[in-house]
């Protein structure tokens, strides 16, 4: 009696290993892969200063103006040849 | 021993006689002492190696522990990134990325060969002179060169020359560069705040590093989170109160100006009526914060704020609001100014023209002198004092922007009646652009005055109420006469819009007296009339063509300002004015 149960018991203790060192294997995995994430959304935040860094750099009033004025050839508007609409008023 | 074969080999002797090894020839006796002493050696070496492991195991285990996990734990600086700078509408301002700093082990680097270390200078951007010069030395550490960008980075290590190696860092980028800076201020390469809001925020943009300790494995890959040992926490970002399109404008009207007449500086400055935001602050000469080698103090001097300056006409509406506030005038009370000249105690005061009779909008609309003494004999200098007080003058501001000056009120009690009556038209004080601006806000909110901000204002400013809304009203009207065809900033009119304000002149001191050829030309104004929604303040420093006065260079400056912050912010037109008159000769006021 006392051997059968010493059996099932070694069999149970040596799954009970098993099942350890496939967890653990499967945490360290599943961490390798966590850490590779963090570090692709610190990329992107990154390259997301980056972008918004460029929008500002290329949105600058002064680029604008430069472009309006010379390649649109555009002019300020001025209240004399502006036709204001005001809403609700017929 | 028995011998049958006598021609038998000695082999077949031995296996048929007596054993080799009991041969009592061969027998030898050991004393006994021998075996006993080894014995007792071997149980003195077992004993020894369990009091070994027992002193390793009992006595020095965290000795040992902390020396194992040395040699797999690494703890891991996990750097905080300095916080945005961003404008009212979440424009970019200031931001920081990721560079590397390039150092060298100067012994192995010249080790390599010699072509190896022109390419580096080359992509250095440095003479190899001058690299040479670095490497030779005898540290074993020598920056090379700081903030080097990325891709540069990338080119380095291809070179892979011999003790080249890089450390993290951050490049702060300030995109609106001369145009934002003296708002936006910049870091150094530590990143720490120097100037503007990068120093007076510096706390909760620099954010705090944090550090983390793992295991790692034999590829460096992170095996193991052994926890956080500290959080890193990044900066939080700033939301300015500016806005960068109003700061453009403000910025460009500056720099014309000052190319236009001359002038050695200039500065404006644009607050919001409403929110008491400052929408814009420029200066003029400004700089890069990008490239700062060619930094001057002109340059990086914020003047509307830095710099005071006798307000001149400018206060005469502050004297007159008194007045009309304490009742003891009313806008049609008439003050005769003439003939143009006035003696108190024995000092002569001047007005540019004799304006004869007036009433008090008049003596505001053509600036006189005399009319404004007048005014202020009828108040008691404690009250005027007061007022001054309640309005920030000779107090330093307290709206988080580093350097601002309290300028120069002296005590009422010692003020002589001459002072006294110089004061009145603003001379013997010292104000600020930004306090002379913000002090307007009486005018241009219901005769309350709020805090300043640099920051964004979510949530309705209290104000303390200076004047009644009445007597605002009066002088709003009266600020508006100043700006038409016969006040003193016609030049200030603004196509399609009603706008007010006052114009003045200040001659600087040099070498304590008032200089004959230096002045400072300015214009506060309001805009639009219908529903103040800007204060705008404009001073032209030392303008050297042939106008100078602050109704001709400050006032049409002002306009030009006005002109694009209100088509920029989309407040519509209030006036269908939108030919204006300027007379051929302008009045100007008197200094």
């Amino acid at each position: 009696m006392s051997n059968k149960l010493n059996a099932v018991l070694a069999v149970g203790l040596i799954a009970c290993g098993l099942t350890l060192v496939n967890a653990r294997y499967q945490s360290r995995h599943l961490f390798i892969e966590l850490e590779r994430l963090q570090q692709q959304s610190r990329q992107l935040d990154i390259d997301w200063s980056q972008l918004q860094l460029d929008q500002s750099t290329l949105g600058k009033n002064e680029r604008i103006e430069q472009i309006a004025r010379t390649q649109l050839n555009m002019t300020p508007l001025t209240p004399a040849r502006t036709q204001y609409l005001t809403e609700g008023v017929r | 021993m028995k011998r049958d074969k006598p021609f038998t080999t000695g082999r077949v002797a031995a296996s048929k006689g007596m054993a080799f090894s009991k041969s009592p020839v061969l027998a030898v006796r050991l004393p006994d002492w021998r075996s006993r002493v080894m014995l007792f050696v071997l149980f003195a070496a077992f004993a020894a190696l369990g009091v070994r492991a027992l002193w390793l195991q009992g006595m020095s285990t965290q000795f040992l522990q902390k020396q194992g996990k040395s040699r797999y734990e690494r703890t891991l600086e996990l750097p905080a990134t300095r916080g945005k700078i961003m404008d009212r509408n979440g424009e970019v301002l200031a931001s920081s990325l990721p560079v590397r700093a390039v150092w060298a082990i100067p012994e192995d680097v010249l080790q390599s060969p010699p072509e190896k270390i022109t390419e580096l200078a080359r992509l250095l951007e440095m003479p190899e002179s001058d690299l040479r010069k670095k490497l030779d030395s005898d540290r074993t550490f020598v920056y090379l060169k700081r903030q080097v960008e990325m891709d540069v980075v990338a080119q380095i290590e291809k070179l892979k020359i011999g003790g080249i190696d890089t450390r993290k860092e951050y490049k702060r980028y300030y995109p609106q560069g001369e145009v934002m800076t003296h708002v936006v201020g910049f870091t150094n390469v530590e990143d720490v705040g120097q100037e503007g809001m990068e120093l007076a925020q510096q706390k909760s943009l620099v954010g705090a590093t944090g550090s983390r300790r793992v295991i790692k494995d034999r590829l460096g890959r992170i095996v193991e989170d052994l926890g956080l040992s500290r959080e890193p926490h990044d900066g939080k970002d700033l939301v300015l109160s500016v806005d960068s399109k109003l700061q453009y404008i403000a910025y460009n009207s500056v720099k014309n100006a000052v190319e236009k007449f001359n002038a050695q500086a200039g500065g404006a400055v644009v607050l919001d009526v409403q929110t008491g935001e400052v929408l814009a602050m420029a200066n003029y000469p400004s700089y890069n914060p990008n490239d700062r080698r060619h930094l001057t103090g002109a340059q990086l001097r914020n003047r509307v704020i830095t710099d005071t300056f006798e307000p001149g006409s400018t206060i005469k509406p502050v004297t007159v609001a008194l007045g009309l506030e304490t009742k003891r005038i009313t806008p049609n009370t008439v003050f005769d100014t003439s003939p143009g000249r006035m003696v108190v105690t024995g000092k002569t005061i001047r007005d540019t023209h004799n304006y004869g009779v007036r009433t008090v909008g008049g003596i505001i609309q053509k600036s006189s002198n005399i009319g404004v003494v007048k005014i202020s004999q009828l108040i008691p200098p404690q009250e005027m004092w007061e007022m001054y007080t309640k309005l920030g003058y000779g107090q330093a501001p307290r709206f988080g922007f580093p350097g601002p000056t309290a300028g120069r009120v002296r005590p009422w009690k010692s003020w002589r009646p001459i002072e006294y009556a110089n004061m009145a038209f603003g001379h013997g004080l010292s104000v600020s652009l930004l306090q002379m601006a913000r002090s307007y806000m009486i005018f241009a909110r219901n005769g309350d005055i709020i805090p300043l901000s640099f920051v964004k204002v979510n949530e309705k400013p209290v104000g303390q109420q200076v004047i009644s809304p009445q007597t605002a009203a009066q002088v709003r009207t009266m600020l508006e006469s100043v700006v038409g065809p016969e006040g003193t900033a016609s030049k200030a009119q603004v196509p399609g819009y009603r706008v007010g304000g006052k114009t003045g002149t200040a001659e600087k001191i040099v070498n304590g007296r008032y200089s004959r050829t230096d002045n400072i030309g300015y214009f506060v104004g309001i805009a639009p009339m219908s529903k103040p929604r800007f204060i705008i303040a404009v001073m032209v420093d030392n303008p050297r063509g042939a106008l100078r006065t602050g109704g001709s260079v400050a006032a049409p400056t002002a306009a030009d300002l006005a002109a694009n912050a209100l088509r920029a912010a989309n407040v519509p037109p209030d006036s269908s004015v939108t030919d204006i008159i300027i007379p051929d000769e302008p009045l100007e006021e008197s200094l």
